[in-house]
């Protein structure tokens, strides 16, 4: 599941690239290019890349906690309990299936437009060529086929930005297309592109990093020395990636290119079918199967994970009994089921973009608890538990606009929100700076922005939905924590968390022989 | 923003992505070729 937890820096840093990098961040980046203009992808690919970068420090003292742990959600059952085990790893679950989803769909979008095969076809030939690998040989293709894949993406985000730059009239674009872009478009610093999509990705930065159990999974398995190198690199490649794949957004918003039957996810294999000979339209192909791939493997591998370790190891066989075989045949079952649900909800055609938004900020109701959990010795399972449910209580009316924000309502959430900016920029600064800094720049980044953001904020319901889980599930969790009598050992983690296959590799695969 | 820094805004990705792509297969390959001297698997 995490490789022995001695993976090189090669192989992790392609793998951690790889599994970052997904078609579907791709078709984002250059959603956020077209939508917002020339500063989308940095609100896209920046903050994404920040994500990976910001959870660093955290991933530190996790792997120090838990160093022989496979998922997050097993490290919170040592932790607290069943229930706060569960929650994790059932929001771990409907992200993978989510990320899953979103991977077919860009694949079906290429498929249909690059070849006589429908979309529907080719959400099932993508489904299926992944589930057959992955199932193949589990984490550890999906590892090795991360560097192949890494290879094939980047080497071809080199060769094919320029190549479309300046097959699509070169500088002389920006000029010609200026008057296709409205103000806000053309202003490098525009506040509609940070309000729309900056920001509520800034309060997912640290979401995703949580709630998603492929970043976990490849922070478990690699060797401990190399975690801040493999991070960094994974940082530097997913932004320089997923940004410059956003400028095909945006030279297509100058070129005032209308992507086909009024679907943004068709915008980049459109670019691609408009200015790229056949040769490099073959590894155009190759690079959006090989990021969609890496990312759905990823999450079929980390899914697995989390049913063989959270759920069978863990809740259904009994305590020290659980057997290899049988985990590796629920592993597998649950690779199936979840290619099947992916495949059902990616037949809905849904926005890529708003899908992706969606779970970052469904995520942000577990973040302070989980963190919480591995720094503060008072945090109790009930407090978990209840602190992420009020947040998701207050997170889906706010982010599905159930109720008017007309007058003091709007104020209110405002005010909340205030509270989650706070949160989000304390969080950050906790990981590279301690407690004392953390709570003075969260304290003074909230009474900065509280000018600013009461009164209108409540109009963005996708960042106030957001800021909201993050607020609630903080207070309401540190209110009921602080003044516990608990005093958790971290030291037990260590002890209630091990290997459930404790044979040596030789035993292991003379197992698999016989 | 002036059409030369629209240019190297939409240029610079790639050559930082290739930077990258190249740290990483070298670090790839010195794993390979370590575990392979060692006779175990690279992963």
């Amino acid at each position: 599941m995490t490789a022995g937890n001695k993976v090189g820096f090669g192989v992790s840093a392609a793998s951690m690239t790889a599994t970052w990098i997904w078609a579907s961040s791709m078709y984002a980046s250059a959603t956020s290019g077209y939508t917002y203009g020339i500063s989308g992808p940095i609100h896209y690919g920046l903050w994404g890349a920040l994500m990976i970068l910001f959870i660093y420090p955290f991933g530190r003292r996790i792997r120090k906690v838990a160093p022989k742990a496979h998922t997050l959600a097993e490290v919170m059952r040592a932790r607290h309990g069943k229930s706060s085990q569960l929650m994790l790893a059932g929001s771990n679950v409907v992200g993978s299936v989510i990320s899953l989803t979103s991977n077919f769909i860009a694949g079906g979008a290429l498929v249909a437009l690059l070849s006589p095969f429908s979309f529907q076809q080719g959400i099932v030939a993508v489904a299926a060529g992944v589930l057959l690998y992955t199932l193949w040989s589990g984490f550890r293709a999906s590892v090795l086929t991360d560097f192949a894949q890494v290879v094939a993406m980047l080497g071809a985000v080199v060769v094919i930005i320029p190549v479309v730059f300046f097959a699509a009239g070169g500088p002389s674009m920006f000029e010609a297309g200026a008057a296709n872009l409205t103000a806000e478009q053309s202003n490098f610093f525009s506040s509609e592109a940070f309000l729309n999509q900056g920001a509520p990705y800034i309060a997912a930065v640290l979401a995703y990093a949580i709630g998603n159990q492929t970043i976990a999974q490849r922070l478990f398995a690699v060797r401990e020395d190399l975690i801040k190198k493999t991070f960094v690199t994974a940082t530097v490649g997913y932004g320089a990636t997923v940004i410059g794949i956003g400028m095909l957004g945006v030279m297509a918003l100058y070129l005032g290119v209308n992507p086909v039957d009024n679907d943004v996810n068709n915008l980049i294999p459109q670019m691609a079918t408009t200015y790229l000979t056949p040769i490099l339209l073959g590894v155009f192909f190759i690079m959006i199967l090989g990021s969609l791939s890496s990312t759905a493997d990823s999450d079929l591998s980390a899914l697995s994970s989390i049913m063989m370790a959270d759920v069978y190891g863990q809740n259904i066989a009994k305590r020290g009994k659980a057997k290899p075989k049988t985990m590796l045949l629920i592993g597998r079952l649950s690779m199936v089921v979840a290619t099947g649900a992916g495949l059902y909800f990616a037949s809905g055609q849904l926005n890529i973009l708003d899908l992706l938004v969606f779970v970052g900020a469904l995520w942000g109701a577990l973040v302070f608890p989980v963190l919480a959990s591995f720094y503060w010795n008072k945090v109790t399972n009930k407090a978990f538990t209840v602190s992420v449910l009020a947040a998701l209580a207050a997170f889906i009316p706010v982010r599905f606009a159930w109720f008017s924000m007309d007058g003091a309502t709007g104020y209110i959430f405002d005010a909340v929100s205030v509270v989650g900016i706070g949160v989000v920029l304390g969080l950050m600064a906790f990981g590279f700076f301690g407690l004392k800094p953390a709570l003075f720049i969260g304290a003074a980044g909230a009474v900065a922005a509280a000018p600013f953001v009461m009164g209108f904020l409540h109009d963005y319901e996708v960042l106030t939905g957001s800021l909201v889980a993050y607020a609630v599930s903080t207070v309401v969790c540190y209110l009921m924590s602080v003044r516990s009598t608990t005093e958790f050992d971290f030291d037990t983690i260590q002890q209630r968390i091990g290997d459930f296959d404790t044979r040596t590799p030789a035993e292991t695969i003379a197992a698999a022989k016989s | 923003m002036a059409t030369f820094w629209l240019t190297v805004y939409v240029l610079v990705w790639p050559v930082i992505v290739a930077g990258v792509l190249l740290q990483i297969v070298r670090a790839f390959f010195r794993d390979w070729i370590q575990s392979r001297k060692e006779g175990r698997s690279i992963i």
